[in-house]
């Protein structure tokens, strides 16, 4: 790039040139200075990273900007939200927008923080000493999911209640163990998570009011600081991940000024963000249902589209589908970097061609797990079905969500037997259980309808 | 031991109890004193109800059913998670997950962990029916009208 420019070029502009005034162009700034002043070119990769980091903090700023407005003309209460929503939509000057930019926006996060995450996973990102980075990373996507969940109550209509009403039941799901052993009236983790998080026993003004300060304040402040963490980590992890090779032997001079090159691409990649979600909002409006009723939920009442997977697990048993094996899920997550330690991975798609082939077997074989037991599931129905009247324990426990985690961390403890690497065997589980991931949540999009009934299409629903 | 290294486990072990009760006390602010929300609910005269028909109690989450020889309540609320019941041909069903239930309001089908609550309906002295929801009783129990 301009590094090896012409020296006629650089002599006719010898301050543009100038190594110090680039560096300090980063150093001597505040906010750049969470770039070094100097990267790799290899960071700059757009078939590495996809920019999807930085994808991330920009849309998070749309947030932050779009939600300064929202908060302004939202009331959070039970009686004056649902107007106030439609005030919005309705009387503040281009509010529709805005409220349209920020729903769109934290969804296109919650769709980025995946991407983001699969790329730091496949290119073995979080080996060595970026371990620390990876879970402050998954607390990150943590963080995005809960406040998308606190979100979406704050209108007040149907899908906010009836939502948060499910969701504050998975809370209070570890109740279906301690009533089986009888002991909840002594110990209730469920009953003290669901109290904390909605403030009574059903969702009303305390769990509103909650969920606004958690959402305002509490979940967006926690973000900032650890995004601070975050940038932090990978400047003291040595920039960006790359392969060991371009690590090793090569000083400073095969980089690059952060200025200009860096900040222009991001300055272009800010201005896209910004503009892709302008232009969803303005042909997309973010839904609002009727007001909150208490008496009936919708028919089917669905989660938003990225908690489907979830409420597809929860319809087999709240508190296996629903509390088990999330948390199950979330222990692998923080647990990658510390059962896998090949650090001769760091910075390889897929760490090689026999990884790549791991990849995409252990991505069909759990796809025919999943598919096999959603097709028990639908056509001969639940355990329940089969035997009426049989123990909770087993409704519990002998459900596709329990048995599609068994057989995948026997799966990959088997594979890690037999290749005798721990990359191997996290890449299997981490594929196994994103492709499973996908699976029911895209059965629970596209394919349930009324009652929770398996249907081929909408179109098929009955009128109720 | 060298006095200095006691002192300090002493300053660490005091800082530690103060931390944890600070932080116990704090979290305490999170769990509100609330009365139970169960007050008998009024159902008025009882020659509202129609006869063998489920009459759903919005307000409430509430079935009462009335049958020639008298009154039962029990409850909407699905005991998978927390959704509200839709009277079926034979039963209850759930629309959020498909939990069902049959008349007595046992799971007959679906993720629901628990059978619904019935609650004691009585007579309130002014001669109208109230529903006690802090009182359970056998899905066959019925206050007799007749």
């Amino acid at each position: 790039m301009d590094e090896n420019q012409s020296p006629e070029v650089i002599a006719e502009h010898p301050e543009e040139f100038d190594p110090r005034k680039r560096v300090g162009r980063i150093t001597r700034n505040f906010f750049l200075h969470i770039h070094a002043p100097r990267v790799h070119p290899h960071s700059l990769r757009p078939d590495y990273t996809f920019g999807l980091g930085v994808m991330l903090g920009f849309l998070f700023l749309v947030m932050l900007f779009t939600g300064i407005v929202l908060m302004i003309y939202y009331t959070p209460s039970v009686e004056m939200a649902y107007q106030s929503v439609k005030d919005i939509i309705y009387m503040v000057p281009g509010g529709r927008i805005i409220r349209n930019m920020h729903r769109w926006a934290s969804q296109g996060m919650v769709i980025v923080v995946f991407l983001h995450m699969i790329r730091v996973f496949y290119t073995g990102s979080y080996l060595g000493s970026r371990s620390l980075n990876w879970v402050i990373g998954v607390v990150m996507l943590m963080v995005t999911l809960m406040s998308n969940f606190s979100g979406y109550l704050l209108p007040w209509d149907q899908l906010a209640y009836w939502a948060v009403t499910i969701g504050s039941n998975i809370a209070a799901s570890s109740r279906e163990l301690t009533d089986l052993l009888g002991i909840t009236s002594l110990f209730d983790p469920g009953g003290f998570l669901k109290t904390l998080l909605i403030g009574g026993e059903t969702v009303g003004q305390p769990a509103l009011s909650r969920f606004f300060a958690l959402h305002v304040i509490f979940l967006p402040v926690t973000m900032l600081v650890l995004m601070g963490v975050h940038f932090w980590r990978i400047r003291k992890d040595g920039g960006l991940s790359r392969p060991l090779q371009t690590v090793q032997g090569k000083g400073n001079t095969s980089k690059w000024y952060a200025w200009p090159v860096l900040m222009w691409t991001e300055l272009a990649l800010l201005i896209g963000v910004v503009l892709v979600i302008l232009l969803i909002a303005m042909v997309a409006d973010a839904p609002l249902l009727e007001r909150a009723n208490p008496a009936y939920p919708e028919n089917p009442a669905k989660a938003p589209w990225y908690f489907l997977g979830i409420q597809e697990l929860v319809s087999y048993s709240a508190f296996t589908g629903g509390m088990v094996v999330p948390v199950l899920y979330l222990i692998f997550l923080f647990s990658i970097p510390y059962q896998d330690h090949e650090e001769q991975y760091v910075g390889q798609w897929f760490s090689g061609a026999k990884g790549r082939r791991v990849v995409f077997i252990s991505a069909a074989v759990a796809l025919v797990v999943v598919v096999l037991q959603l097709v028990v599931e639908v056509t001969i129905g639940g355990l329940r079905d089969w035997i009426p009247g049989v123990s909770q324990w087993f409704v519990m426990l002998l459900n596709p969500a329990m048995v599609t985690s068994a057989i995948f961390i026997l799966g990959s403890l088997w594979v890690k037997r037999r290749t005798r690497s721990t990359r191997i065997s996290a890449m299997v589980l981490f594929t196994a259980s994103l492709v499973a991931l996908i699976v029911f949540t895209m059965v629970g999009i596209f394919f349930r309808g009324p009652n929770w009934e398996f249907y081929w299409s909408a179109s098929q629903w009955p009128v109720i | 031991m060298v006095r200095r290294h006691f002192i300090r486990r002493i300053a660490i072990a005091l800082a530690s109890i103060t931390g944890g009760a600070v932080a116990a006390g704090y979290l305490r602010q999170y769990f509100p004193r609330i009365a139970g929300e169960k007050r008998r609910i009024s159902l008025g005269d009882p020659n509202f109800y129609p006869v063998d028909t489920y009459t759903f109690l919005e307000d409430h989450n509430l079935f009462v059913y009335r049958d020639h020889e008298g009154f039962r309540a029990v409850s909407a609320v699905c005991t998978h998670l927390g959704c509200i019941l839709e009277k079926s041909s034979d039963g209850f069903e759930c629309p959020c997950h498909g939990s069902c239930y049959n008349p007595s309001g046992e799971v007959t089908s679906g993720p629901a962990p628990r059978d619904l609550s019935w609650f004691r309906v009585g007579r309130a002295p002014d001669g109208g029916l109230f529903v006690d929801p802090g009182q359970t009783t056998q899905p066959g129990e019925k206050f007799l009208t007749s």
